[in-house]
């Protein structure tokens, strides 16, 4: 019977895989939430060039699948980089901060993490813009009226209240950087899906590998939902 | 860009269009269509036993959903496939358990955009209408669906977009639409992947923005 | 209410799934050749995107190529008809266990640890893992250790270079034409492959850039492709083995290998002192 499970070594892998997964999806998630919300800043101003740009971003990147992206990214991209950059990015250099030493990641890890944060970030906008829309027009009018500046209005009344408004839709944005980033493995970055591609072509035990594989994504997304349900009653909740 | 690289895309255009039929962007639209009739129903009717249902029976309904969001699409698209046959001796074609895979997903994801359209609308207007006379399921009916489907338009467009995109996906289970077909070109010419997949992007941007630009369209009649 | 049940139903499925495949053996199948030959059908699955093995043919819109004349071939000595399921690496051994194949012709190589979840037939198929690089780069096997080389997934090119030389960075893409085009834009330094698909690879790429590629004088293996079957069904694999090596009898091995690599082909490639049935 035990010959029909997953040796130890191919745990360990999927394990390592995981622990990928986690990076690149905190990293795209902070990323992202950042970039997401200067564009849904810069959406709201009053230059219209600016809002078409953003309105184009928005649009090109969440009206056309993931994967083609990763390969304009990888293979578009990243030949335009100058070849010594390559280079040194290759060798994975590892930088001296002080007492830590921190090792680069891939160059694949760091394609991939750009091409996630461009595409999530579209997505965040369009969450944070919703919560924005959300918070009532008289509410602006009337701060605007008290004599607050066009940023004081957004700083203290509209982001504020937009902000609860966007926080759950966020949280599935979240959970969908996670599923995302399986994608990655297209461009050889050696995160959970790729791992298990690799135990599969070893083992041939597919359905184990995947069952595996499948539980650590559920795992790890429940785990960003439940976070952020408590953040939700916690913080966001009592202060109504 | 190399101008060989559009004549192999120009060449099999039928191809891409039609694969052998149902195939290609044919067949990326049709589960994309049923995909989103199913997944819209199914999501609204959720969404309203969400609002509604109390007790344990809520319980089980986000616990359903919760893990409907939580599983990537395309290991429940590859379970479905493979594990209802091994489990139940039942054999589901390949495009119907994409259908079936998207449709749970997105409903589970429309559900939840039911229920928070129906919770933004102020109590009063809940009591109102009860005062009135109505009972509890002319209220949802006529009242508050009707406003909350309306204000979770742009989340709507959102998810069928996404299932549009998603059906990307079904080539894990062998299903020939249009990525699918477009990789087995690019692995027949070998070496015009950028001009293939760059393709590939501009036909779904078109699919997708066209359905958002007439769906908000017709909702602002 | 009728959308609920059916939630329940595949939610529960999918969590007694993920638990029962861990720890359940095979279900106890008939005899699949029974079978077979009861439906009147074989399934075979076979790649898609992998010329010359198995890819869909430009003119007809079907598949073609050096597996597929395999399958057809196992069919006719079967007596049966013969339904091609296009399969890839990720879903070749669920189709195989979910009996919607019965046997899979896809350029499957054989190994020890993979001899543990399927059984293979007699190998039919001999290459050698070679290298495409920039004509120079590549001039003994030495020269991999350094360098940063593209592989396929789901092919067990990667695993031999892992195990073989550690220092390497070996990236798998989800296909040939993915790894060729990192090679151009010096993301890898290397690709490997079968000589065979390599040929073939080369054969395609536009004449002024050939010049440019060569492939690697060495091969790091010798590898043979066999056929796929599921765990234990001993008469379907003798019967399997026996139209092999009648075809290599009778000729029709030699002809399916020139239709693909014969002197005529645009992947032309000697097929060497290889024989099926020869021990391995």
């Amino acid at each position: 019977m035990f010959d029909k499970l997953l040796a130890p070594h191919y745990l360990w892998w999927l394990w390592d895989g995981f622990l990928v997964t986690l990076a690149i999806s905190f990293l795209t998630i902070v990323f992202a939430t950042l970039l997401g919300f200067v564009l849904a800043i810069a959406r709201q101003s009053r230059c219209k060039p600016l809002q078409m740009l953003v309105i184009s971003y928005n649009a090109i990147f969440r009206y056309s699948p993931l994967l083609p992206q990763l390969f304009f990214w990888y293979f578009g991209i990243g030949n335009l980089l100058p070849l010594e950059f390559k280079l040194w990015l290759f060798d994975e250099p590892q930088i001296q901060l002080g007492f830590m030493v921190l090792k680069m990641p891939s160059f694949e890890f760091i394609i991939g993490l750009a091409a996630l944060t461009f595409y999530s970030s579209a997505f965040i906008a369009e969450e944070f813009r919703a919560g924005i829309l959300g918070v009532k027009v008289g509410q602006t009018q009337a701060s605007l009226a008290l004599g607050l500046t066009w940023w004081q209005t957004m700083r203290y009344v509209v982001l504020p209240q937009g902000f609860r408004i966007a926080f759950p839709p966020l949280i599935g944005q979240y959970m969908n950087v996670i599923k995302n980033s399986s994608l990655t493995m297209a461009i050889g970055v050696l995160e959970l899906s790729y791992v298990s591609r690799q135990v599969e072509t070893e083992s041939l035990k597919t359905f184990q590998d995947f069952a595996v594989a499948t539980f650590l994504y559920i795992v790890a997304i429940v785990i960003v939902g439940t976070l952020g349900n408590l953040y939700q009653t916690k913080r966001l909740q009592i202060r109504n | 860009m190399e101008l060989k690289g559009v004549e192999v895309i120009w060449n099999n255009l039928d191809y891409l269009m039609w694969g052998n039929f149902p195939g290609g962007i044919a067949l990326t639209l049709i589960m994309s269509v049923l995909a989103i009739i199913f997944s819209t129903i199914l999501g609204i009717l959720t969404g309203i036993s969400l609002t509604v249902a109390k007790g344990v029976m809520r319980q089980l309904l986000v616990l359903i959903l919760g893990f409907l969001r939580a599983i990537p699409i395309i290991m429940l698209i590859f379970w479905t496939y493979f594990l209802l046959p091994v489990l139940f001796n039942i054999d589901v074609p390949a495009i119907a358990t994409v259908i079936f895979a998207l449709s749970l997903v997105g409903a589970a994801y429309i559900a939840y955009s039911v229920y928070a359209g129906m919770m933004a609308i102020k109590p009063d207007q809940w009591q109102a209408a009860f005062s009135l006379g109505l009972t509890q399921r002319q209220v949802i009916l006529y009242v508050i669906l009707p406003q909350a489907l309306k204000m979770m338009l742009p989340s709507f467009i959102n998810q069928w977009v996404s299932l549009i995109k998603d059906t990307s996906l079904a080539y894990v289970v062998g299903v020939a639409e249009f990525t699918f077909v477009a990789t087995q070109i690019n692995n027949r010419s070998m070496v015009y992947p950028t001009e293939i997949f760059i393709f590939v992007i501009l036909v779904y941007f078109v699919i997708c923005w066209l359905l958002d630009f007439t769906v908000t369209r017709i909702a602002k009649r | 209410m009728k959308f609920f049940t059916q939630n329940k139903v595949s939610r529960s499925l999918t969590v007694t799934a993920l638990i029962t495949l861990l720890f359940t053996a095979n279900v106890a199948y008939a005899d699949r050749l029974d079978d077979i030959e009861k439906r009147g059908e074989i399934k075979i699955a076979v790649f898609d995107s992998n010329p010359p093995f198995g890819f869909i043919d430009e003119k007809t819109n079907k598949m073609a190529g050096l597996d597929v004349d395999y399958a057809n071939a196992i069919g006719k000595s079967l007596n049966v008809k013969v339904d091609l399921v296009p399969t890839n690496p990720a879903n070749r051994i669920p189709l195989l266990s979910s009996q919607k194949a019965d046997l899979i012709v896809a350029n499957f190589t054989v190994t020890e640890e993979r001899a543990k979840t399927v059984d293979f037939s007699l190998p039919y198929f001999a290459t050698g893992q070679k290298f495409i690089a920039r004509k120079g780069v590549l001039k003994s096997a030495d020269d991999l250790k350094n360098l940063r080389i593209g592989a396929d997934k789901g092919t067990v090119m990667e695993i031999t270079l892992r195990d073989k030389y550690p220092t390497a960075k070996v990236i798998s893409y989800d296909d040939t034409p993915f790894a060729f085009s990192a090679l151009r834009n010096g993301v890898v330094q290397a690709i490997t492959q079968d000589d065979a698909k390599l040929v073939g690879l080369l054969a395609n790429v536009p004449a002024e850039q050939r010049a440019a590629f060569e492939i690697s004088p060495f091969s790091i293996t010798k590898e043979y492709q066999a056929v796929g079957i599921p765990k234990g069904e001993t008469r379907l694999k003798e019967k399997v083995n026996q139209t092999l090596l009648q075809m290599e009898k009778d000729g029709e091995a030699v002809a399916i290998y020139n239709r693909w690599f014969g002197p005529d082909t645009p992947s032309a490639m000697p097929r060497g002192d290889f024989k099926i049935g020869d021990g391995q």
